[in-house]
C-alpha cells in the first residue's frame, strides 16, 4: 500500500515535471516563430538563451497550474476507470490533457486579459501544450504500474 | 535619492517636494470609473465614464444627476468603453466635441471615433468619423486617447487588442498604431503612409500596445505618447510620422506569466522609447503644464499611472528626460486623467466605481 502510494506521488511529480518543462520549451518556440513571421532573426544561441529564460521565468508559473490540474485530473481518471475499461496510459494521458484545456479556458475566463499564455492563441499551440500534458499522464500510467 | 533607468541612462527619482507645494481637493464623487476630462470656456468640465456616459460637472465641482443624451452607442466590458472627450479647437463656434469609445461586442469589436455638437445642455447631430479595423475578438487594449495638432489635423491612439500583438507590425490594419484624421474624419494629404498600397493610410505610427497617453507640445513641436508595457517596459515616445515603435519585436518587458515576449530590446530601424518604466506603472493620461499656479512645473509632463497610484513629473531638457518626481501618492487610487485647467491647477481623475475628480491647488 506504501509503494503504491509512493509509486503515484513519484509519478504525479513526474507528470508534473514533465508537463511543466515541455510546455515552457513549447510556448517559448511558438513565441519565437511569431517574431520569426516578423523578420526578425533569431539565432541559436538567442533561442537558447529565451528557452532558459523562460525555464526561469515562465516555468514555475506554469507548474503551479499544471499541478492544480493534475491533483484533479488523475484521480479523476483513476475512478474512471471502474467505467471506462480504457487502457491506463490512454486514460491518464486524456485527462491531463482535457484537464489542462480545460484549465486553460477557466483562466482565460478569469484573467483580465483574453488568453493568459499566449502560446494557446491559437489551435496548433494549445495542441502542442497538450501534447505535453498528455505525456506526463502516460509518465503517471508507468509509475503506477497501471497496464498501458 | 533613488535612481531611474531610461535606456542605460540613469534618471534621477526625485524625492519629496523638491519643487512645489500643493493641496488635493476632492471637487466631485460618484463618477464610475471616469476616464477623461474637458474643460468647458464657460468653466463647466465634461467627464466620460468608461461604462458609457458622459457627465456635466458644474465649474464648483457639483455633478449634474442626469448624463447627456445622445452619447454613441459603447461597448461597455472590462476595459472597453467611452474614452475620451475632446473639445475641437472652434469648439465656441462649431460646439464639436470629439469622443472616442469601443463599438461592437465581445466577438468583434474596436476603437471609433465620433463627433457631436454640445449647445451647452445636450448633444445633437452626431456622426462616427473612423473605427479601427479590423474588429477583433476580447475586450483590451483600445489606446482611445486623441491630441490636436496645429494644422487641424488630430491623432487617435489605438491598441493591439492584446491577443493580436503581431499585428502591430502590420501596417495593412489599425491595430497597434495611432492615425491621423482631418477634424472631419478624412485622411489628411501628407500622412506618412498615404500611397503604400499595402498600407491603411490612416496609420500615423505604428508598432504600439495600449497607447493610453498623448500629448502635443508646441513649444518644442512634439508629439509624445505613453504606452502600457506588459510586465514591466511602460514606455514615453517621442512620434515621427512613420516611424515604428517595436513592439513586439523589442519590448523592456515580459509577460504577464513571465514568459519572454522576445529576446530584443532594441533592433536597427525600430524607434527605441525615450524612456521606459520596468517595473510598470501602467500610465494612463498624460498632459504638458503651462499655467501659473505652479511656476516650478512650467513645461513639464505629467503621467497619471493606474497601477502604480501616482503621476509621475517629468522634466525634460534637450528632448531627454532628466528628472523624474513621485506625486500624489496620499491620494492611495489608480489615477486614470491628469489635466492642466484653464486655472493652471492640475486636475486628477481617479478610476474606480465610485470615482472622483481632485483638483491640485498650490498649498498657500
Amino acid at each position: 500500500m506504501m509503494a503504491r502510494g509512493k509509486a503515484a506521488l513519484l509519478g504525479f511529480l513526474l507528470a508534473v515535471l514533465v508537463t511543466t518543462l515541455s510546455g515552457s520549451l513549447i510556448q517559448t518556440q511558438f513565441n519565437l516563430a511569431a517574431l520569426t513571421a516578423l523578420g526578425a532573426e533569431i539565432s541559436l544561441a538567442t533561442r537558447l538563451t529565451t528557452t532558459a529564460q523562460d525555464l526561469v521565468g515562465f516555468a514555475p508559473l506554469y507548474a503551479s497550474l499544471v499541478a492544480v490540474t493534475l491533483t484533479v485530473a488523475l484521480p479523476l481518471a483513476a475512478l474512471s476507470r471502474r467505467w471506462l475499461p480504457l487502457p491506463a496510459g490512454l486514460l491518464y494521458a486524456s485527462a491531463a490533457a482535457l484537464g489542462l484545456w480545460l484549465a486553460f479556458m477557466v483562466v482565460d475566463a478569469l484573467a483580465p486579459m483574453p488568453t493568459l499564455i499566449a502560446a494557446t492563441r491559437s489551435l496548433t499551440g494549445t495542441l502542442c501544450m497538450l501534447v505535453g500534458a498528455a505525456l506526463g499522464g502516460v509518465l503517471y500510467a508507468c509509475c503506477v504500474g497501471r497496464r498501458l | 535619492m533613488k535612481r531611474w533607468h531610461a535606456l542605460g541612462l540613469t534618471v534621477p527619482l526625485l524625492a519629496g517636494l523638491a519643487h512645489a507645494d500643493y493641496r488635493l481637493e476632492t471637487l466631485t464623487e460618484g463618477l464610475e470609473h471616469p476616464w477623461s476630462l474637458a474643460f468647458l470656456p464657460d468653466g463647466r468640465m465634461l467627464v466620460t465614464e468608461r461604462p458609457g456616459r458622459l457627465r456635466l460637472i458644474e465649474a464648483d465641482g457639483s455633478l449634474r444627476d442626469a448624463p447627456l443624451a445622445g452619447v454613441p452607442e459603447v461597448f461597455a466590458e472590462a476595459q472597453a468603453g467611452l474614452f475620451e472627450v475632446m473639445l475641437a479647437p472652434d469648439f465656441d463656434d462649431s460646439g464639436w466635441l470629439y469622443l472616442s469609445y469601443a463599438y461592437g461586442d465581445i466577438s468583434a469589436n474596436n476603437t471609433c471615433l465620433a463627433r457631436t455638437r454640445f449647445n451647452g445642455e445636450g448633444l445633437s447631430g452626431g456622426e462616427v468619423l473612423f473605427c479601427a479595423s479590423p474588429a477583433k475578438r476580447g475586450a483590451a487594449h483600445y489606446g482611445g486617447r486623441m491630441a490636436l495638432l496645429p494644422d487641424d489635423t488630430l491623432v487617435l491612439t489605438l491598441g493591439d487588442g492584446f491577443d493580436y500583438r503581431e499585428q502591430a507590425q502590420n501596417a495593412g490594419n489599425h491595430l497597434g498604431s495611432l492615425v491621423r484624421l482631418t477634424l472631419d474624419g478624412r485622411v489628411p494629404d501628407d500622412n506618412p503612409f498615404l500611397g503604400d498600397d499595402g498600407a491603411r493610410p490612416e496609420l500615423y505610427s505604428m508598432g504600439h500596445r495600449n497607447v493610453q497617453g498623448i500629448v502635443y507640445d508646441a513649444a518644442r513641436d512634439e508629439l509624445l505618447i505613453n504606452e502600457h508595457g506588459p510586465r514591466g517596459g511602460d514606455e514615453l515616445n517621442l512620434i515621427q510620422p512613420g516611424a515604428n515603435y517595436g513592439w513586439p519585436l523589442t519590448t523592456h518587458g515580459v509577460d504577464y506569466t513571465g514568459a519572454q515576449i522576445t529576446p530584443f530590446r532594441e533592433l536597427p530601424g525600430l524607434t527605441p522609447p525615450l524612456l521606459h518604466w520596468t517595473p510598470s506603472i501602467a500610465p494612463s493620461g498624460m498632459a504638458l503644464y503651462h499655467g501659473d499656479a505652479f511656476p516650478d512645473w512650467q513645461g513639464d509632463l505629467f503621467v497619471s499611472a493606474l497601477a502604480g497610484q501616482q503621476v509621475r513629473r517629468l522634466v525634460r531638457e534637450e528632448g531627454r528626460v532628466v528628472e523624474q518626481q513621485v506625486l500624489f501618492e496620499a491620494l492611495d487610487s489608480r489615477i486614470r486623467d491628469v489635466r492642466v485647467g484653464p486655472d493652471g491647477y492640475l486636475y486628477l481623475l481617479t478610476d474606480h466605481a465610485d470615482g472622483a475628480l481632485v483638483r491640485v491647488v498650490p498649498a498657500s
